[in-house]
């Protein structure tokens, strides 16, 4: 009897073990998930103290025909395609120097990580000072070299960029130490072969290096993909979605929907078309860190 | 492993690298070092053109000036909600890492459904934790940030964790089992402490994850509990912007998580290669 009841025991141990997590996580994220899908077919205006009705697609209707929803997809493809395309030809620069040095190489990649390890919002902070149109730096040295001063929080067309290239500084380091790592796990004498062979440094580069990296490439900018989508503290600090609402990103325009205008029905359909980008994406990413784990 | 230095124009070209490398090191820190100089400026020096780079008599008032504008309690909220959450990530996902990798529950299907729920996006998340946490009266407190940041963080440690305990041998562990400990003995008197490195990277990563947390610190706190990132956004709302304070505490912010940084980097590199580089 008793030998009985320890067998079981044992048993149950590899799901005693998983049970806090797995049940943390369906409790604070697939629960509210299936909520908010509920949320995202009702009219809730929480500001105005109705309750919840029940309006079917209709928040999703609204939003397909609401212009600044797709403003702010539009700048948040703008962010995807500049900020996360940047950050991949700076960082491959980067990484490709790093990878050249003999000595200090740990240290000088941890220095080049610090923009990302500090938080979001004191990236904001120090950005909102340097941009600052008459007592910032970077107007200081633009105009010390003959060109006009730039209004780049205060005018609609520089205020997207703005946000972009605050972005970039802060993730280009990413990229960067994503690719070293790649770089330096192909071994030395394939490009030494290479060299023997007659191939130029170029040619190493474009037909040894670059196939041998492609995984490792297409896995960085994956995630970055999918951090575009969140980018919501650079937004705040710098700009607030504006001038107007030219710098507006999805997660920003889903805070003001969500937390300033109390629409939470909506602000539930407009995080579900997110959801399903996301997954989308997620998808691509985890089918291919699969197939690379079962090679 | 070490690459000879050739002849004489490798030199050239390795010193040409390192040149290359300080100019780029000295663009990506002059923001940085800007915000740092910034902190120890006074008003005058501030508001100027040309703009003051290095302060005439750098003291520390703003740094107090700033501890008692809510940079203080900000300090205290944000080491109370980043050092639980750290914990509860790392207890939380060292078991379910254990599981998955000694016992192979679930499959790989398992593994990357937790995966999956980093990915989330967290306005996504927070909207309906946002109305959850109202009907539990949990708006404003530090349990609803610890929860809800640890979820975000409990699917990283369980992927670097995993990793760890894939590559460490289960003969100790059987010899355990035998000599008469039982499963949770093994796990925690034997795996545990030869994942040492495994711990250390997932609590660092954690720790700076929870410790910079913007959206949710903003859409569930109001006054109770005030993160520093919550504070310093105050700060820059005020009609007056106080330049000096803001960076004083900007820096006070960013102090622990460069430290760790730097001592940490070799676990620093490695969590972050995670997934995209193979071993």
């Amino acid at each position: 009897m008793k030998e009985k009841h320890k067998v079981n025991w044992e048993k149950a141990m590899p799901f005693l073990f998983i049970l806090p997590c797995v049940g943390i996580l369906l409790a604070i994220s697939i629960f509210p998930l299936i909520y908010s899908l509920w949320l995202s077919f009702n009219s809730w205006e929480l500001a105005m103290g109705f309750p919840p009705e029940f309006i079917g697609v209709g928040n999703y209707i609204r939003l397909f025909l609401e212009p600044r929803f797709w403003n702010a997809m539009l700048n948040t493809g703008r962010v995807l395609l500049f900020g996360v395309g940047s950050q991949f030809l700076i960082g491959l620069a980067i990484a490709i120097l790093l990878d050249k040095l003999i000595r200090g190489r740990t240290l000088i990649t941890t220095l080049f990580l610090l923009p990302m390890v500090i938080a979001p919002v004191v990236v904001g902070c120090t950005w909102r000072q340097i941009y600052h149109y008459e007592y910032g730096p970077l107007n200081y040295i633009l105009r010390g070299v003959n060109l006009s001063a730039i209004p780049w929080l205060s005018n609609p067309n520089f205020s997207l960029s703005s946000v972009i290239i605050g972005d970039t500084w802060e993730w280009t380091p990413f990229m960067m130490v994503v690719i070293l790592a790649g770089l330096q796990s192909i071994p030395e004498e394939l490009r030494e072969a290479a060299a023997i062979d007659g191939a130029s440094n170029w040619k190493i580069f474009t037909h040894v290096l670059l196939p041998l990296l492609k995984p490792v490439i297409i896995v960085a900018i994956l995630i970055r993909v999918m951090d575009a989508f969140k980018l919501f503290d650079l937004v705040v600090l710098l700009t607030q979605g504006g001038p107007g609402e030219s710098s507006e990103t999805i997660t920003y325009y889903n805070y003001l929907v969500g937390f300033k205008h109390f629409s939470l029905g909506y602000a539930a359909a407009l995080s579900y078309i997110q959801l399903v980008v996301i997954i989308v994406i997620a998808n691509f990413f985890l089918r291919f860190l699969r197939e690379r784990e079962t090679r | 492993m070490m690459r000879k230095w050739l002849s004489k124009k490798d030199d050239y070209w390795i010193i040409l690298i390192f040149a290359v490398i300080g100019f780029l090191l000295l663009i990506f820190l002059s923001p940085m070092l800007w915000m740092f100089l910034t902190a120890f400026k006074d008003r005058g020096e501030i508001f100027t053109y040309p703009p003051v780079f290095i302060p005439r008599k750098p003291d520390f008032y703003t740094f107090v000036h700033g501890l008692e504008l809510g940079g203080a309690k900000g300090i205290l909220d944000t080491t109370i909600i980043a050092g639980s959450c750290t914990l509860i990530s790392l207890a939380v996902g060292a078991l379910a890492a254990y599981s998955l990798a000694r016992f192979r529950i679930g499959g790989k299907n398992l593994a990357f459904w937790i995966l999956s729920v980093r990915m989330l996006p967290p306005i996504a998340v927070v909207l309906p934790l946002f109305i959850f946490y109202q009907s539990l009266r949990w708006l404003d407190t530090y349990q609803a940030l610890i929860i809800t940041n640890s979820v975000m963080n409990i699917p990283f440690a369980v992927w670097i964790l995993k990793g760890f305990f894939e590559e460490l041998p289960s003969d100790l562990e059987d010899s355990a089992l035998v000599d008469g400990c039982n499963r949770f003995q093994a796990f925690s008197r034997i795996s545990l402490p030869l994942v040492a490195p495994g711990l250390v990277a997932t609590a660092l990563f954690c720790f700076i994850f929870s410790w910079n947390e913007f959206l949710f610190a903003l859409i569930l706190t109001r006054s109770h509990v005030r993160p520093l990132t919550v504070v310093i956004t105050s700060l820059i709302g005020g009609h007056e912007i106080l330049w000096g304070e803001i960076s004083a505490v900007g820096t006070m912010a960013s102090i622990p998580v460069i430290a760790l940084a730097i001592f940490l980097q070799r676990y620093l590199v490695r969590g972050l290669t995670l997934g995209a580089v193979k071993g």
